[in-house]
């Protein structure tokens, strides 16, 4: 009897849990990809009449022909694209001597850099917005970019140094041996055998920047506006405008993320589950 | 082809002092080995050779150059290590001809020199492998070729062969040795294995505790160990040993041991340097090889003692067997084709010239 507990039942509530986990985080998803494609009164009606009759793009086509939500994806990629690689290069700058050199107040410096992470980003708001104002960086790519950097920076040294504990001392002095500088070690060698690893911190950061909402909506006005700033504007104004237009940006605002995501798949659960696998 | 000599290295990590006091004169051509239990210092002389440690104090010269602030590549050394560290993300191609490609060195010379290497260790076929493809004794061999291509002038190997299975580690033990044979390459060696050592080496440094204990050839240090951490040690079965007290009071031409349960006495003759009057506590050493079991004699002799048989370990080869006495305990090496049970009572002789005697207080050796 317990042994057919064990057999049958067990992966039944296993595969439950885990069945409600992936609706939980899958259905809003869902629902939002049905509204970008179906007219609204299809789903404001109780019940909701879906129809696949009704599956049209043309509220995408529409968003896009808008030069400002074009835009916005434009800015958000452009933030996001270097955030993640100046993420990887400080990071990688920075995690490397933290995993292999004999630094005085080392793990001091390792705590102290992810405590600043527990601040609250709205007290920061206000001194970053000054700061970027001194510096007239106010709606530029750059002051996004700087703040991005400045806040993922914790996590991305963390998550390097960890990969980087993972691969043997002995590969990196084979590579000095072999005529390596100890940065040329760290790119030759390091960093490709990191692999996965790298490439799950490069998607971590490029998320973080691409979702970040509160410093978007403060330091960009016209010019370098994300899109998480822009879909927020257009859902406050929906009133006067279609719901299916807000689930189509909503969407465009998603799928990079999901694309990204889905191409470098094999790395990142490798990068995560794994560690670097030497 | 080179000398290397280590003057008065020392390597401080923090408050921990790794190695404290390192002087090795190595001649050309030779396979030198440290030996040493794990924590002694050995692998860190050896990083600071090769220039992966920064030297705390000390010179170490290549052929009369001090290298001691020179880059690892500049040295013109070569390293083989523990787990292989070869690059998993190359094939092998690319492993043994990343040096060469790091110096710039032409293609096709790349290429000709990889093949070449890779010939004389039948690697050949496996050139366009990936690592993770490849068993433990072909990585092992990767990781040689990978030194060898460079023309090092000084080999370094880190324990190459411990991570290695039984049957898998003596193959690639007598590897090496050809290698050498073939080379004549000054090697440098580091292991905790004392068999790897003696097989393997022409001089061996035996360390403890960041110092060189005994420097010197390797049948000297074996035949001649200058402390009883060197000679107990080296040698396998470990050289037995027994608290006594030893007299020679010069006059008489008498040499004595004496324990509880055992008095033994040998005639002595003092030679040039050797003391000739003493009267203090010793250890008493023997190798398994040296001590004897013989028919029981008549009348006792003066350099033997009963005892009885505790364990008896044939090897096939040959049998080892543990004698007792009191709280006293002797190994000796008997052929296999004697056939002893425990509990049987035998005779043991100590023959004086194999002795080894050692200050019970500081351990050094006491030449009679």
């Amino acid at each position: 009897m317990r042994q057919f507990l064990y057999d049958r039942v067990r992966p039944i509530i296993l595969y439950a849990l885990a069945g409600f986990f992936v609706i939980w985080t899958v259905a809003p998803v869902l629902w939002i990809a049905t509204m970008s494609v179906q007219p609204e009164i299809n789903y404001v009606s109780v019940p909701p009449k879906l129809s696949l009759a009704d599956v049209s793009l043309r509220w995408y086509g529409e968003m896009l022909a808008q030069a400002d939500v074009a835009a916005a994806l434009q800015n958000s990629l452009i933030i996001a694209l270097s955030t993640m690689v100046l993420c990887l290069v400080f990071g990688a700058l920075a995690a490397y001597p933290l995993s292999r050199l004999q630094l005085p107040r080392k793990n001091w410096f390792l705590t102290v850099s992810i405590v600043s992470r527990m601040i609250p980003s709205m007290v920061l708001i206000i001194p970053m917005f000054l700061i970027m104002r001194q510096l007239r960086l106010l709606d530029t790519h750059l002051s996004l970019i700087i703040v991005y950097t400045t806040f993922l920076l914790p996590y991305v040294i963390w998550m390097l140094k960890n990969f980087f504990d993972q691969i043997p001392y002995a590969l990196e002095a084979a590579a000095r041996m072999d005529g390596c500088t100890r940065l040329g070690a760290l790119f030759r060698v390091m960093i490709p055998v990191a692999g996965p690893g790298v490439v799950a911190t490069a998607v971590f950061a490029f998320i973080g920047a691409w979702n970040e909402f509160l410093f978007g909506l403060i330091l960009s006005t016209r010019f370098a506006v994300p899109i998480t700033v822009k879909l927020s504007a257009l859902v406050s104004s929906t009133f006067h405008s279609d719901t299916s237009l807000v689930a189509a940006t909503g969407m465009l605002a998603i799928i990079p993320v999901v694309a990204l995501v889905f191409v470098l798949n094999r790395y990142i659960v490798r990068g995560l589950v794994e560690g670097v696998k030497y | 082809m080179s000398r290397v000599s280590l003057r008065g290295l020392a390597k401080s990590f923090g408050p921990v002092q790794a190695v404290k006091d390192v002087t090795l004169e190595i001649p050309d051509h030779a396979f030198v080995t440290l030996l040493g239990p794990s924590g002694c210092g050995k692998t860190t002389t050896l990083n600071m050779l090769a220039g992966l440690e920064k030297v705390t104090r000390g010179e170490i010269y290549l052929d009369d150059q001090a290298v001691t602030q020179w880059a690892p590549h500049e040295r013109g050394m070569a390293m083989v290590f523990q787990n292989y560290a070869l690059y998993p993300h190359m094939n092998v191609f690319g492993n043994i001809a990343f040096a060469l490609q790091l110096a710039k060195v032409p293609k096709p010379q790349i290429k000709e020199r990889v093949q070449k290497v890779a010939k004389a260790l039948e690697l050949e076929a496996l050139l366009e492998r990936r690592i993770s493809q490849l068993s433990g004794g072909q990585q092992q061999r990767v990781a040689l070729a990978r030194a060898m291509v460079k023309e090092p002038k000084v080999f370094l190997f880190d324990e190459p062969l411990s991570n290695l299975d039984a049957a898998l580690r003596t193959r690639m033990r007598s590897e090496i040795k050809k290698l050498h044979q073939q080379l004549h390459a000054t090697s440098v060696f580091v292991t905790h294995d004392q068999e790897e050592a003696m097989i393997l080496s022409d001089y061996i440094a035996v360390m403890r505790e960041g110092l060189v204990v005994q420097y010197g050839p390797a049948e000297d240090v074996y035949r001649r160990p200058q402390d009883i951490y060197v000679a107990t040690f080296i040698g396998k079965p470990r050289m037995s040993t027994i608290a006594g007290h030893l007299r020679v009071n010069g006059q008489d031409g008498i040499m004595t041991f004496t324990t509880d349960g055992i008095n033994l006495s040998w005639p002595h003759t003092p030679q040039d340097g050797s003391i000739n009057a003493i009267d203090t506590d010793v250890q008493l050493g023997i190798r398994a090889e040296d001590a004897r079991v013989i028919a029981a004699p008549s009348s006792q002799l003066a350099d033997t003692f009963t005892g009885e048989v505790s364990l008896v370990e044939p090897l096939g080869s040959d049998t080892f067997v543990e004698i007792t006495r009191g709280p006293h305990a002797i190994t000796t090496r008997v052929e296999p084709d004697r056939h002893l049970k425990p509990q049987e009572s035998v005779v043991v002789q100590l023959p004086r010239h194999k002795l080894h005697f050692f200050d019970a207080k500081t351990g050094k050796r006491i030449n009679l």
